[in-house]
């Protein structure tokens, strides 16, 4: 049965060819359009290189200190806050505490080079996943000791060095030596967490440790034992600060600050004014989005697919003639749209692969590793299914109510 | 006729429904994507009150919290960084240079007019020779200033209209607080640092006077270089400067660079939302096309009777046309009926004229979008011979 629905389909198609251009060209640029956007947002948000297991990552990069005259004080914590409040927490499993990336300057041949530079410990590199093309993190041992040594990026070995092997070698930013003994793929930049150019021992910043105020520019990022613990830590972490803000209540000021995973922690600053939590707010709005700008490309395909189908009114009138049942009707309409969307969708992946490699190496986002994977194809299918039930439905109701008596005259009104 | 045509379509509204909706939507998408536009393109085109060629601009950042130190090495760093033969100017600024993404704001009354809100940029006299300011009315900060009562502030045109209206500006007193006042001095006919694709906004300059701070420390320096000073000399300048200010960071880049990437800032929103309308767009006009032609295909009779009792071919093409035109009309009116609620209500704060024009602008789209669909299949159905038309019936 299905085998047959599927033939009349294809054959369906090939007779109209402009017809089966437009819905195509409707359908594949329309989920081609969702697939960047999904590819996008996996890229921001999802498991990436070097967040991977980010079901257990939680972050810490913001902190706000309320006044009660009014004043507000908002941005990164200190260190200070970092190691004293945030390294007491007994839950997680291991806790990193890193500077936000400063932008340093270096020169090599007569060229500068515009490098972000990050300080961070030794847990950084065991709770994150980089990928490593030679040599190693700096060890517990070299961070006590604030030895100059770096980890750098892909991009900076091959514009300081050559595409020559960098370990052991010298790199010279800000007037300050490093010996570079790592050498990691490229983060892409909007990984705000873990990007940089160059990474060195976060000890080499240690006049920032003895600074008690609460505000600074670090981040933290915790890793939990298994994801199910995520909402333990943040439950801990709220009884921190509940603590924090006893102490600081003589101050006449109410301390805010929360670890979220990414898209919690974009949620928060953007639409929770820095407190609330608004991970589900921001869904909603997201699949409004996308919603709204289905709905134009869908009514369009459902304009098509009624006509399309009044073409064939003799054919259904025949079937229903011979006893076909509305719902049998239906059924195959559906089935057919569906078989359109998916092929639009096949040919929509092909088109975003295309899209992504552009958008890779037009450099609007720096090293941006836009890429289609299992998650982004799941998620298009699931659209393409959405899409074609949602344009194929009611078309197909329209038909099934004909009349077969006028439908076989080969008229309808 | 017109009147005629509108009886066709009314009659037909239910199978034109469709078709109404799809206009109605397109004509929102394309309302939106063009009023973003047309306002961005707006602001571009107004002056920006200062030059940004060969201007670079040096971000200091210290280590340590004692001012009284930085504040001595910044002196030293500005008088280093004038001695260069390749700087002509050079002046310390707070973090709010020319397109840089920080913003300092104060508010300022006069008489009646209360906390009119305004950029403050604290700046040195030599700012107004490296960024190129032109002062209308008054005169820039001098010499003479450093005995002065009160604290003399240059404002901007915008600034003047907001506090004073048509009255004259130079030597008005601005209260700062109980104790003190600012007296304008002088007044720039534009300055819009922000962004390019921003509107302008108040603003004032204040003058700074590093003899009497003691306090405050200026993170933002911008010098205006000769013409051919390259990555050799800004590696010489940044050794020396940080022989100086020993473990600072000091972050050097050009105007024109900063200008770039702010300016990216809304152009790649534009670009993607302008390919995604496009898109939109494209697709729906297809769609039209193609449902047009099925629909004239299905009254092939109609045209055929026509035809035969004297139609003339024109007619009907113009007949065609006109419908497609009509039920456009219907779509557009739907969505005038909400687009209008935005100058009207003043949703977003644009003003009203860059709502007015995308409207007519999304307007003549539509129609030329439904003009150019329409054209093919009417002229096909003035192409019928009656005697086919009515022979096959």
């Amino acid at each position: 049965m299905l085998k047959n629905y599927l033939k009349i389909a294809w054959a369906v198609l090939q007779r109209r060819k402009f017809f089966t251009f437009i819905s195509l060209f409707g359908i594949s640029f329309t989920l081609m359009v969702l697939m960047v956007v999904t590819s996008l947002f996996d890229h921001v948000f999802g498991p990436q290189m070097p967040e991977r297991e980010s079901d257990r990552l939680l972050f810490v990069n913001n902190l706000r200190e309320q006044f009660k005259n009014d004043g507000m004080s908002s941005g990164p914590p200190s260190y200070y806050f970092l190691d004293r409040y945030v390294r007491s927490l007994k839950t997680p499993e291991n806790i990193s505490i890193n500077s936000i990336f400063t932008t340093v300057n270096s020169y090599v041949n007569n060229k500068k080079l515009t490098l972000d530079l990050k300080f961070t410990d030794e847990a950084f590199w065991e709770i994150l996943e980089f990928n490593f093309l030679e040599g190693r993190p700096f060890s517990a041992q070299e961070v006590a000791n604030a030895t100059r040594v770096a980890v750098i990026n892909q991009n900076t070995r091959k514009s300081y060095f050559g595409d020559k092997e960098a370990v052991g070698q010298y790199i010279e930013v800000d007037q300050v030596k490093y010996k570079v003994i790592g050498v990691v793929k490229d983060v892409p930049a909007l990984r705000l967490h873990s990007y940089a150019d160059l990474w060195v021992p976060i000890t080499l910043k240690s006049q920032d440790f003895k600074r008690t105020s609460l505000r600074g520019s670090y981040f933290a990022t915790i890793k939990a034992k298994k994801a199910s613990d995520v909402p333990k830590i943040k439950d801990e972490y709220g009884q921190m600060m509940q603590q924090l803000n006893k102490q600081v209540s003589k101050e006449d000021k109410e301390v805010h600050s929360y670890a979220d995973n990414i898209f919690g922690t974009f949620a928060r600053s953007f639409l929770g004014g820095g407190t609330k939590d608004k991970s589900t707010f921001l869904y909603m709005i997201l699949a409004g989005a996308a919603f709204l700008f289905m709905l134009l490309p869908t009514i369009n395909l459902v304009n098509i697919n009624i006509s399309r189908i009044m073409e064939r009114s003799s054919e259904i009138g025949v079937r229903k003639a011979f006893g076909a049942s509305s719902k049998t009707i239906i059924g195959q309409f559906v089935v057919e749209n569906i078989f359109l969307t998916l092929l639009g969708g096949m040919l929509g992946f092909l088109i975003s692969a295309g899209v992504l490699e552009i958008i890779n190496n037009s450099g609007i986002i720096a090293y941006a590793d836009l890429g289609l994977n299992l998650r982004v194809f799941a998620w298009g299918l699931l659209l393409c299914l959405v899409f074609g039930l949602v344009s194929g439905v009611y078309p197909a109701f329209k038909m099934s109510r004909l009349n077969a008596v006028e439908a076989l005259k080969g008229g309808s009104k | 006729m017109i009147r005629h045509l509108f009886k066709l379509i009314w009659n037909q509204k239910k199978s034109n429904f469709l078709l109404i909706t799809e206009i109605f939507f397109s004509f929102l998408v394309l309302f939106a994507v063009l009023s973003f536009g047309i306002y961005n393109y707006h602001n571009y085109t107004k002056p920006l009150g200062f030059t940004y060629d060969n201007v670079w601009q040096l971000w200091l950042n210290p280590q340590t919290d004692s001012t009284a130190h930085n504040l001595a090495v910044q002196r030293e760093l500005i008088q280093r960084v004038k001695s260069f033969p390749e700087v002509e100017h050079a002046s310390l600024s707070n973090s709010n240079t020319p397109f840089a993404f920080s913003q300092m704001n104060n508010n300022l009354s006069y008489g009646g007019k209360k906390d009119i809100q305004a950029n403050v940029f604290n700046v040195q006299a030599d700012y107004q020779k490296v960024l190129g300011l032109e002062v209308s009315q008054g005169r820039w900060f001098g010499p003479q200033d450093k005995a002065s009562l009160h604290k003399p502030i240059v404002i901007n045109q915008k600034l003047k209209e907001e506090l004073f209206g048509d009255e004259e500006a130079i030597g008005k007193l601005l209260p700062i607080n109980d104790s003190s006042q600012y007296a304008v001095i002088g007044v720039i006919d534009h300055y819009r640092s922000y962004s390019e694709f921003d509107p302008e906004e108040a603003a004032y300059f204040e003058c700074i006077n590093l003899d009497e701070e003691k306090s405050y420390f200026w993170n933002g320096l911008v010098m205006k270089v000769k013409p051919g000073a390259g990555v050799a000399f800004e590696e010489k300048m940044v050794r020396e400067l940080s022989r100086i200010a020993k473990d600072w960071t000091i972050e050097v880049t050009t105007l024109e660079k900063m200008r770039q990437s702010k300016a990216k800032m809304t152009t790649v929103p534009m670009v993607a939302l302008g390919l995604v309308c496009g898109f939109l767009v494209f697709n729906v006009a297809l769609g039209l096309f193609g449902v047009l032609w099925y629909n004239i295909n299905r009254r092939y009779a109609e045209i055929g009777l026509r035809r035969a009792i004297g139609a003339s071919s024109k007619q009907i093409r113009n007949q065609f046309v006109g419908e497609v035109l009509v039920i456009a009309t219907f779509g557009l009116l739907l969505g005038l009926l909400l687009a209008v609620q935005f100058p009207l209500l003043q949703v977003f704060q644009l003003s009203s004229a860059i709502y007015w024009e995308s409207i007519a602008a999304a307007a003549f789209l539509i129609f030329l979008l439904a003009t150019i669909c329409a054209i093919y299949p009417s002229y096909q159905a003035s192409k019928i011979y009656p005697a086919v038309a009515l022979h096959e019936e």
